[in-house]
């Protein structure tokens, strides 16, 4: 039981991860039925500016909570400036191509940001990132379940960042322009909703929600490197299929459906399919069973938005 | 001056036209229509004044002032409103959303106001205000999506196909409530295939074929029409 | 001012290559005084950020040619140095090695550093039976030993392809011995990332490690990019082990150990020469102390028959340090040089008859070098097999344990 609950938080962790990527996935394709796969890159971007802010912009002994918000900040500013540029130069000129053609540069996209990474920040990878929450530092939840420090700022940070996303979309008048241009865009723009700006926004939004994300694996882990994005990205996007891609709520309960069932599957899984390595498979087998049933995602519409 | 000025208007999908030239006007506090078969070109046009599509040649002017240049989402400001065709209300919003939704250029408390008004018009809509709109009947989805449009406080106000696949009673309350609209001196531009019922409320009329203008005039005239008849009142 | 200065500049370049063609002229007519002038080559990346490692092994078997040259060791014979850059990429490699096979002067290769380069390398040097002994490359494939695990008949794919170095596959059992015999564990995880290297590693280490007595919890395994082994920790928790060894590289493994740590399951964590890597301490911290890797050969200075090689490498002033592969580098080009002096011996100047007798007399090398004794099995792997356990201290790693393994 206690094993089973401390699994249970391991993958409430990873899940929280997987969910405020998957956000960014879900928006944006949500929006404009746009894939972008080099989202997850705009995470490793996130990881990369906080490590940038701290090792070169902040002066030695900044107080560790000042540091942290600042790191986030500047996280947020590299994440959300990779994200303009790709909308405005890589995707905004392929709309109304061909579905493909926007898939293919996504994934140049992400390999020219994991090279530019790679060049502008010559080390050995991965790169130590500074342990700024201690990882030793454990909380207890009950009966010998424990959450370090930095996994539970984790969780702390998605949850805020998920309830403040979904928030600002249901109450905002931008969220409901969001909403509106999601379902159907044409009439979104009769109601003179700036739909440009609007798919802008999703960018920005999915950008800085990747930049926390970014920053708070920095600190769990205590590395940063540049192919971090990818295997992220999949697993989010993987998260926000599997919640219905498009639906919010469905992003953060894919994500974290995806972390416990990876989670459970390397306690559980029958011998010769357990462990780590077929975590993974466990994972699209839920995925395709979900699928089976419920083909738009757990909270997928099944109504088609547009006519 | 009309309120409305169309000249030349070409309208092409890729290499298809869908319009090859026509003209109209709208006046202030005249109710036009626009009927023709299926694939007219009526929609076309509609959406095209809308901003939704770029003509290859011709212009539109809204009193006076060019506005097929105008990007779509400004064209709303300018005072027109458009109730597309299919009604396109959003399906995952509340009716109260939708109505805000047609408010979205607007600001200021005369917002709630003016859903109340609309509320007030189709009683319907205020039982169902909390209700997803994609659940609401086709009729009450029409109700809304005029509502909607209502709602940016338009001095023009197209309506395409409003009565398309509602039942009589519907098409009844849906026409009463144009005859309404036209009587406080809503301009309105109607796109109807129910050319009677159009040509009965309309002060002037348009015949579109194949993206021309076949023949106008005043709407009981065209009513009388022989040719209008055949082609469009099912008479032989 | 512009023109001398352009012709200050031009004319020592100019010179240089006058001088140099003028060498090149020379080995290739052999003339001279009575003597000819033979090459051994050296493959190793001289460029990128395996440079210093590279260079190392050009010093060593520089430092050898000299001692040679100066103690006539080779009768009638002026030896010379033709160092190649492979940039540590297999093409380069194959590149390189074409252009020494094509120079008939060339009787022999030491190198190269990486087993990638090595697998393009061998087939060309091979095929024209120049014999080449590398310092360092362990993959089990460039002799074909991997089939010994699974019970299978060795056969040798490089008829002139040399080692004198250890291998991958008896890592994992050395590593065993080490953890059983020597420190006495008895319940001992393992945990791989599914590559070749690391489930060979691994799979080795759990067969030993039975072998010697120890409980082998069930096999536990990560994606190479995964992050979060939270779950694996905690599986692994319940069993309670004493120990864990991880086949994989130090990416992974410095975030496990870190967790697993972290996670309350406080025992070492024991790597290969994945492991055994600056960036496992750097990224892994405190977690990292205790921890163990086990690496190829003997650190140079531990070693009591290298004394006077570290001495003589010293005195050379070269820029880069000998560590990890100069003194192999050095045993290795003796090999060569000891073949050629009974290939000369017996009236072999020159021509494929040289290079043939060359790899002859390697095959039978039998002397004691300054990493050990030097001497082939007939499949080109060393006969003796030193491995280290070095573990970590104070944020290094130190040597705990040098040893031969007979595998
Ligand atoms: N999106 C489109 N792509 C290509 N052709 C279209 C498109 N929409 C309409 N058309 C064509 O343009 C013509 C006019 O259509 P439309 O304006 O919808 O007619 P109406 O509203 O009068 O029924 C028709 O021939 C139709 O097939
Ligand atoms: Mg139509």
């Amino acid at each position: 039981m206690q094993t089973f609950l401390q699994q249970l938080v391991n993958g409430v962790v990873l899940g929280a991860t997987y969910g405020l990527v998957a956000l960014g996935y879900t928006m944006v394709y949500g929006i404009v039925q746009l894939i972008n796969f080099a989202h997850g890159e705009i995470y490793m971007l996130g990881g990369f500016g906080a490590l940038f802010t701290y090792t070169v912009l902040l002066p030695g002994g900044t107080p560790v909570v000042l540091a942290l918000v600042l790191m986030l900040l500047g996280g947020m500013v590299v994440s959300i400036t990779a994200a303009l540029l790709m909308e405005r130069f890589a995707y905004r000129p392929l709309r109304g191509a061909p579905r493909l053609a926007p898939l293919i540069t996504a994934l140049g996209v992400s390999i020219f940001l994991q090279e530019l990474v790679r060049n502008f920040y010559p080390a050995k990878s991965p790169r130590p990132f500074p342990q700024l929450v201690d990882p030793s530092h454990q909380f207890s939840l009950g009966a010998s379940v424990e959450i370090s420090a930095p996994r539970l700022l984790t969780v702390v940070v998605a949850v805020i960042g998920m309830v403040a996303l979904s928030t600002f979309v249901r109450r905002s008048r931008t969220g409901r322009a969001m909403q509106a241009t999601a379902q159907d865009p044409d009439t979104a723009r009769l109601m003179g909703i700036d739909t440009d700006r609007i798919i802008v926004t999703a960018f920005v939004l999915g950008a800085a929600l990747a930049a926390v994300s970014g920053l708070a694996s920095g600190l769990q882990f205590g590395t940063v490197d540049p192919r971090m994005g990818f295997l992220t990205g999949v697993k989010a996007f993987t998260a926000a299929v599997l919640g219905g891609i498009g639906n919010i709520s469905g992003a953060v309960l894919g994500g974290f459906t995806l972390g416990i069932v990876e989670v459970m599957a390397t306690q559980y899984a029958p011998d010769p399919f357990s462990g780590g390595a077929w975590k993974d498979a466990w994972a699209f087998v839920v995925l395709i069973l979900v699928l089976v049933f419920r083909p738009s995602g757990l909270l997928g519409e099944r109504v088609a938005a547009r006519a | 001056m009309s309120m409305l000025e169309v000249r030349d208007l070409r309208v092409a999908y890729g290499a298809i036209e869908a319009i090859k030239g026509i003209s109209l006007d709208v006046d202030e506090g005249q109710v036009v229509t626009l009927i023709g078969t299926n694939g007219a070109g009526k929609t076309t046009t509609l959406r095209t004044v809308s901003g939704l599509l770029r003509p290859v040649s011709g212009e539109i002017l809204f009193d006076g002032q060019r506005l097929d240049t105008v990007k779509a989402h400004e064209i709303v400001k300018q005072g027109i409103a458009h109730s597309p065709e299919g009604r396109r209300i959003f399906p995952l919003m509340t009716v109260e959303e939708n109505l805000e939704l047609g408010a979205y250029t607007r600001k200021g408390d005369s917002i709630a106001k003016d859903v109340g008004a609309v509320f007030d018009r189709f009683p319907r809509l205020l039982e169902r205000r909390a209700q997803k709109a994609g659940t609401l009947s086709g009729g009450e989805q029409q109700m809304l999506a005029i509502g909607r449009a209502l709602m940016s406080s338009p001095r023009l106000l197209m309506l395409d196909e409003p009565s398309m696949g509602l039942s009589p009673i519907m098409i009844q309350l849906i026409f009463e409530t144009i005859a309404e609209l036209k009587s406080t001196g809503t301009t309105i531009l109607l796109v109807e295939q129910n050319a009677s019922a159009a040509l009965a409320l309309a002060d002037v009329g348009y015949v579109l074929e194949t993206g021309r203008v076949v023949l106008s005039g005043p709407g009981k005239e065209l009513l009388k029409d022989e040719n209008v008849r055949k082609a469009y009142l099912g008479e032989d | 001012m512009q023109a001398p200065r352009l012709v200050r500049v031009a004319a020592p370049l100019i010179i240089g290559a006058l001088v140099l063609s003028a060498c090149g002229s020379k080995s290739e007519s052999g003339s001279g005084s009575g003597n000819i002038t033979l090459t051994l080559g050296v493959i190793a990346p001289l460029s990128g950020d395996l440079s210093a490692v590279g260079n190392g092994i050009k010093n060593g078997v520089e430092l050898a040619i000299k001692q040679a040259n100066e103690n006539k060791t080779i009768k009638g014979v002026t030896l010379k140095l033709d160092a190649e850059d492979d940039t540590a990429k297999a093409e380069v490699g194959a590149q390189v090695a074409a252009k020494l096979v094509a120079d008939s002067s060339v009787i022999g290769v030491v190198g190269p550093l990486n087993s990638s380069v090595a697998k393009s390398t061998a087939p060309v040097l091979s095929q024209a039976n120049i014999a080449s002994i590398s310092p360092s490359n362990s993959n089990v494939d460039l002799t074909n030993r991997g089939v010994l695990a699974t019970g299978g008949t060795q056969t040798r794919p490089y008829k002139s392809y040399f080692r004198v170095c250890a291998t991958d596959d008896i890592q994992g059992p050395f590593a065993a011995d080490y953890a059983v015999k020597d420190l006495g564990k008895k319940t001992i995880a393992i945990v791989h990332d599914k590559k070749a290297y690391g489930q060979g590693l691994a799979e080795a280490f759990a067969k030993q490690a039975k072998a010697d007595g120890a409980t082998v919890l069930p096999t536990e395994t990560i994606n190479p990019g995964d992050k979060d082994f939270s779950a694996i920790v905690t599986k692994l928790k319940a069993a309670k082990p004493d120990f864990l060894f991880y086949g994989g590289e130090y990416p992974e493994a410095s975030l496990l150990t870190k967790q697993m740590k972290a996670g309350g399951l406080n025992i070492p964590l024991m790597g290969g020469d994945g492991v055994d890597a600056a960036e496992y301490i750097k990224i892994a911290g405190a977690s990292a102390n205790g921890d163990l890797a086990t690496a190829l050969g003997a650190p140079t200075d531990s070693l009591a028959s290298a004394k006077q090689f570290l001495t003589d490498y010293k005195a050379a002033a070269y820029a880069d340090p000998a560590d990890p592969y100069g003194a192999a580098s050095y045993d290795a080009a003796n090999a060569i040089i000891k073949a050629l002096a009974k290939a000369v011996g017996d009236g072999k100047k020159s021509g494929q008859a040289v290079r043939d007798e060359v790899t002859k007399e390697v095959q039978d090398s039998d002397f004691e070098g300054v990493t050990g004794k030097i001497s082939f099995d007939q499949f080109g792997d060393t006969n003796t097999k030193i491995l280290t356990v070095y573990s970590v201290k104070d944020g290094k790693f130190v040597a705990a344990k040098s040893g031969t393994f007979g595998g």
